[in-house]
């Protein structure tokens, strides 16, 4: 079942298209089961996905060097969990730690932003110009259905990755700023119900007379997304879009910036039920003065991350809500002669909580200077599988894009992360 | 489970239409509705199979079948899911599912149960086509595996090429009188070889559809009621090559095809030289230049952006010679070779050499950002000496590698006496060397006799000349740049005339944009493995293009004056399977939505909100905004929205990513901002002689203004926190609204041509998406240029006729039908109509703006009739 709303298909897209039909005895390929932690079953039913663009540091973030020439101008602070030190940036989402589980091993391939940033959001290496994979969110929604009217697949802030060969439909739906209504979602000012839906009745009147005339698939299709659109305006969920009615409070918790309110609504999206909701912020590529930058960047990131997973944990829906926060890259131990970190692939880290992930767990670790990974080396692709496997999607499952290539839906031969679930 | 039960029937299928003599259409549906029949039918009809004995003869009727379905994929060097078919013995170790042919035993064989299946099974084979094998060939692979599979001694296959035109020609091989003699013999080849396709007709559409079917496709946009006036006063039997003629000379004739070819190149306006390419076009297509002209410069030019806005096209890639090899040959030849870089292409017999040897056309030429500091002054495309094409792969880890020598893959036909269409293009290319040496000596000596005379004013390629004449100039102390040898070369092949791939790959898309589907689909796909369906009409007119000098307007003009251009669309008696096989065969139109641009322009132009249609004052009214109140007096943006220029969406450069940005949210998703593409040149022509000034500029100074960027930087990163604010403002809410089509584009992410289908342009082989959405109804029932576009201005011709002493509901009811739908109402419609507008005055003023919202809406409004 596949939360991409697709109206309109060719008969050849609806034998092969859009990955939903395994083409998996054709190939010869047996469908592999879920292996990686049997005794796992798999309970994420939604994921939040914080993407930090530009390559954020590592050492200054979740894997801090305390003591060592790299270390850098934080200090590492205590955890809620005993022997788990992380940035001094982040001192309230270190009240969590007991929720999360970090990697600390992730070892890139790509030290230049796009190419990295592909990979990261996608699982695959951006080879050639032929096949645009698409990115992970777009994935999951295409091996999940929508749960609510609203889509399944919401990005906040600046652009999700690109659905590639899934196609248009499941690419996400695009929030610009937090909290500000969207003017496509009611009847422009001026109009009243009233008067809106008179026009609406007209307006199925004329449509049926165009039906009536001609067979076409594509009228039929307009249809569908019509009424689909009429309903969501008529929607009650549409007031989670709404931030104006949450507490000062709670807006305060959160941090009162777009990315605070990013991650409110982004709490309020899975509550409702969308399947994939990833929140978009930049300004990590810091080439000079990254100190300064790195704290304003806890500043913001620190009280919304920590009181999501506080609220999550609170209402029980962690269980089942996988959230996590992902760079394209991580930054160079040496701090350069700007005192800003560049662009380091080598090894760096990321975070999980919540949706079956342990909770006060690290995984791996890089070498007293953060320079390679140490312990348990994680390939990129890897971590795409987990979040598939906690989603309970068949994470090898391979399909043939509209084209006619076979494919998988994560990079062949990448496997969840056994570590990370409890 | 499926297949026992397919089983226990498929041989019986045959000698159940044997006997009952049933003609077998080689259609889907039909073929499904066969075989649910005859599985009913078996209990009915028990036969014994004995009667399979004598096998077929193997080299005349086996062979064929399998070199030309199945060794493409299953041939030498080809294993799909490890079985090959060019030998017996490969042929009996089987696949990797099972043993692929029992002898003697059909019914236990997967090579005949795969192509016994119905067309919408996943495991059907033939793959990679649409339809499956035709009963008479099913008949003789099913009697040879019952006779043993016999496989005479020695005999190995070889996939067949299927020869594009494999036939006698059915057309007459010599120069026509004109273009309707064209267009006749166009539609009388495409009937003959639709013959026994059973593909049901649509009627011919009427006048007043063929003139906004016409409009749409030359110019994008909708007719006018002055431009139905017009069409109306012409005698009927002249005036759709009238319209034709006139839409072809229109000024938006250069801005639909502009949106056109740049969907093809895949242009970018802020890619490097994107710009400068996209204007480059505009002039191209303003100036009718021959497409293999253009196509010339694409692949050649070399130097910098702004005195050879071609290079943009090399640019877009970053001049990458494997990108720019499997770019050139999708392109220009319609030929998928970028399957082949990593790999041998799976389907065709395209090597990885070949990919290589045509990548090393482009191996010497490379891309030089000329900076001073960090300051980028301009990109240039040079050559170098070095190859940078070699052979092994890379990442085969080679010990150690060659340059690669160029040579090109594709065949250029060799004529011992050139046909018709050679010489008639040579005469044409003859006759405009001739024009242009002429015009050449009279430059020259307007040169010597007034210098003044070569600043001849502003516009077409005047600008550019003076642009190149002002870069040569700097040239000469500061910036050369090498033309690059190989790909003038690799560009003569390509384009040349005896290139069928070339002209083919043209028309084939020319043809879709006209009629909603192509001769080959995907556009791009050309494979010598698959038969055409219309190998006679495609090559007709082809040759017409190469005989017209690769004029983009005869083409058009050739394709629009037939009777396939004007067909209608099937009823609604028709099923999904009918329609399919129409639409493929061109006997029926499909029914095909407008793209974005020429949606949004024409809501524009039907709602007259491209003009003033208020007097100032009169929409003085409360706009509900929110706003952001800073706390704590920070007066920065957050991160989230400035910084995203590096949370990258994927395969686009950074650049693009900042242009995406600034959509925002709101109603911005609408707004677009047209280009003067005139200027784009001539501002570049400026920027030359600006180099020596910025080259002037102290070290210090750029040194300063480095430093105030990067704290102007740190302070952009300062978090804002905020509380939103719903306010209330008076003002007067007069938005006005221009042209998608002269935009920048790709336009951002979710913006409303984009959401309507345009691509993003960054892969090849994507294709505009036609599909229905929920954003695109979202954005069409509550967007700002609906809404603005329904409302009834006072200076609208409209407002008049709905209230004031002169109000006539009637003729306002027929007046805006007309303009929304170049139609008038009929009897029920108006009736309808009547009841929705009411009353003259503020009643109707209201009602109308109700009939003119849904008109703008309704499916007859975007799909085209």
């Amino acid at each position: 079942m596949t939360g991409c709303k697709d109206y309109h298909m060719t008969r050849r897209r609806m034998l092969q298209g859009a990955g939903i039909t395994g083409a998996a005895t054709f190939l010869g390929m047996p469908v592999r089961s879920l292996v990686a932690n049997p005794s796992v079953a798999p309970r994420a039913e939604q994921v939040i996905l914080f993407w930090n663009g530009g390559g954020m540091s590592h050492i200054d973030t979740w894997d801090p060097k305390p003591g060592r020439p790299t270390a850098g101008e934080f200090s590492p602070i205590k955890t809620s969990v005993d022997g788990i030190e992380i940035s001094e940036i982040f001192p309230k989402v270190a009240k969590q730690m007991h929720h999360a589980s970090l990697i600390r091993s992730i070892a890139g391939t790509n030290g230049d932003h796009g190419r990295a940033t592909y990979e990261l959001q996608s699982s695959f290496q951006q080879t050639s110009n032929t096949t645009i994979h698409p990115g992970i969110g777009s994935v999951v929604v295409s091996q999940r259905n929508a749960q609510s009217d609203l889509p399944a697949f919401v990005s906040i802030g600046g652009r999700a990755p690109r659905a590639g060969y899934l196609g248009q439909s499941c690419e996400a739906y695009y929030i610009g700023r937090p909290g500000e209504r969207d003017p496509y979602l009611a009847f422009p000012e001026g109009i009243n119900q009233v008067q809106g839906n008179k026009r609406l009745d007209i307006l199925a009147k004329m449509n049926l007379r165009s039906s009536q005339k001609f067979g076409a698939q594509e009228m039929k299709a307009a249809e569908t997304a019509l009424n689909d659109a009429i309903d969501l305006m008529r929607s009650p969920q549409l007031s989670v879009f709404d931030l104006e009615k949450e507490s000062p409070q709670t807006l305060a918790r959160y941090g009162e910036t777009d990315f605070g309110r990013a991650a409110l609504l982004a709490r309020k999206l899975v509550e409702t039920g969308v399947r994939f909701v990833q929140v978009n912020r930049g300004g990590f590529d810091n080439h000079e003065e990254i100190f300064p930058a790195m704290r304003t960047h806890g500043e913001v990131m620190d009280p919304a991350l920590a009181s999501l997973i506080e609220d999550l944990a609170a209402s029980g829906k962690l269980d089942t809500t996988l959230v996590v926060m992902l760079s394209e890259f991580g930054r160079t131990p040496r701090v350069n002669q700007n005192a800003g970190r560049d662009h380091y692939a080598k090894v760096f880290s990321m975070f999980m909580a919540g949706g079956g992930v342990k909770g006060g767990n690290v995984v791996g670790s890089s070498d007293m200077d953060g320079m390679l990974p140490e312990d348990r080396p994680v390939h990129v692709p890897d971590i795409h599988a987990s979040i598939l496997h906690a989603m309970g999607i068949d994470y090898a499952k391979p399909l043939t894009t509209p084209d006619g290539r076979p494919m998988t839906l994560v990079r062949k031969g990448s496997n969840p992360i056994g570590e990370l679930f409890a | 489970m499926k297949a026992k039960v397919r089983w226990g029937f498929t041989p019986l299928t045959n000698v159940f239409s044997e006997r009952f003599g049933f003609i077998q259409l080689q259609n889907p549906m039909d073929r499904i509705a066969r075989l649910l029949f005859a599985a009913f039918t078996v209990a009915l009809f028990p036969l014994d199979l004995a009667s399979a004995a004598s096998g077929p003869d193997f080299e005349k009727e086996v062979k064929p079948i399998l070199e030309s379905a199945c060794l493409r994929c299953h041939g030498t060097g080809k294993e799909k899911g490890g079985l090959q078919l060019h030998s017996r013995e490969a042929m009996m170790k089987g696949g990797d599912t099972d043993t692929a042919v029992v002898e003697g035993d059909p019914e236990h064989s997967l090579l005949i149960e795969r192509i016994v299946l119905p067309i919408s099974d996943d495991e059907v084979m033939p793959q990679e086509t649409d339809e499956v094998l035709p009963q008479e060939q099913i008949d003789v692979l099913k009697r040879w595996v019952a006779a043993g599979a016999p496989w005479p001694e020695g005999i190995r296959l070889k996939a067949a090429k299927q020869k594009l035109t494999k036939n006698e020609l059915v057309f007459p091989d010599q120069a026509p009188k004109n273009l309707h003699e064209v267009a006749q013999t166009i539609d009388r080849v495409l009937e003959h070889e639709n013959e026994r396709r059973g593909a049901l007709k649509g009627e011919q559409i009427d006048d007043m559809a063929f003139l906004r079917r016409a409009t749409v496709d030359l110019v994008g946009i909708i007719p006018t009621i002055d431009d139905i006036r017009e069409y109306q006063s012409w005698p009927a039997a002249e005036r759709r090559e009238k319209q034709i003629d006139k839409l072809l000379n229109d000024e938006r004739f250069a801005d639909r095809w502009m949106v056109f070819y740049s969907d093809m190149l895949r242009v970018r306006s802020n890619a490097r030289g994107g710009r400068e390419l996209q204007a480059w076009i505009h002039q191209c297509v303003s100036e009718n230049v021959a497409w293999d002209k253009m196509a010339y410069e694409l692949i050649s030019a070399s130097g910098r952006t702004t005195q050879n806005p071609a290079v943009g096209f090399l640019l877009g890639d970053g001049a990458d010679p494997m990108n720019m090899a499997a770019a050139t040959s999708q392109i220009f030849l319609g030929v998928r070779l970028a399957c082949a870089q990593c790999h041998d292409h799976p389907f065709d017999d395209w090597n990885q050499m070949e990919f290589y040897e045509m990548a090393s056309f482009f191996g010497k030429s490379v891309q030089r950002d000329v900076r001073i500091r960090d300051r980028l002054l301009y990109t240039k495309v040079d050559e170098e000496e070095t190859q940078r094409v070699q052979w092994p792969p890379e990442r085969e880890q080679p010990s150690s590698r060659e340059p690669v020598k160029p040579r090109f893959p594709f065949e250029l036909v060799s004529y011992q006496t050139p046909p018709h269409f050679i010489n008639r293009f040579n005469a044409i290319r003859q006759a405009e060397a001739e024009i242009e040496a002429k015009k050449d000596e009279g430059d020259a000596l307007d040169t010597l006799l007034d210098l003044d005379t070569t600043s001849k004013g502003i516009g077409g390629f005047d600008v550019l000349s003076e642009a190149k004449k002002a870069s040569e100039d700097l040239n000469v102390y500061k910036d050369l740049h090498k033309e690059s040898d190989l790909r003038q070369e690799v560009a003569r092949m390509v384009t040349s005339p005896r290139n069928t791939y070339f002209s083919r790959s043209f028309v084939n898309r020319i043809w879709a944009e006209l009629n909603g589907q192509g001769f080959v689909e995907p556009l791009d796909n050309f494979s010598e493995f698959q038969a055409l369906k219309h190998p006679q009409t495609i090559e007709y007119i082809s040759r017409e293009f190469i005989a017209s000098g690769f004029d983009l307007k005869t083409l058009i003009k050739m394709i629009m004056l037939t009777e396939t251009y004007s067909r209608g669309h099937l009823g609604p008696e028709a099923t999904p399977a009918m329609i399919e096989i129409a639409s493929k065969n061109f006997t029926a139109s499909p029914v095909r939505r407008m793209i974005g641009e020429s949606i949004y322009d024409s809501v524009v132009q039907a709602g007259h909100v491209a003009e003033r249609k208020w007097r100032q004052g009169e929409n003085v009214r409360l706009v509900t905004t929110q706003i952001r109140i800073p706390i704590s007096g920070e007066t920065s943006e957050d991160p989230l929205e400035v910084a995203a220029n590096d949370s990258a969406s994927m395969g686009m450069t950074a650049n693009m990513m900042n242009n995406m940005q600034s959509a925002g949210a709101g109603y911005d998703l609408e707004s677009g901002i047209e280009i003067d593409f005139k200027k784009v040149l001539s501002d570049a022509a400026k920027t030359e002689s600006e180099l020596d000034s910025m080259k002037a500029q102290a070290d210090a100074m750029l040194a300063e203004q480095e430093r105030m960027r990067m704290m102007a930087e740190q302070n952009r990163r300062r978090p804002q926190r905020y509380q939103l604010k719903t306010i209330q403002e008076e003002k007067d809410d007069n938005p006005s609204f221009s042209s998608t089509m002269r935009m920048a584009s790709p336009a951002p992410a979710d913006h409303f041509v984009r959401v309507f289908g345009q691509p993003s342009r960054a892969a090849l082989g994507e294709f505009r998406e036609q599909n229905a959405s929920l954003r695109q109804q979202l954005m069409m029932l509550n967007g700002k240029a609906t809404h603005e576009a329904a409302r009834v201005g006072t200076l609208e011709p409209l407002h008049n006729m709905v209230t004031g002493p002169n109000a006539n509901i009637d003729a306002a009811i027929n007046h805006v039908y007309l303009e929304c739908l170049t139609r008038e109402p009929t009897a029920e419609e108006f009736a309808d109509a009547k009841a929705i507008v009411g009353n003259a005055g503020e009643e109707a003023v209201s009602g109308m703006s109700d009939l003119r919202w849904a008109l703008l809406n309704c499916h007859e409004f975007r799909f085209l009739p």
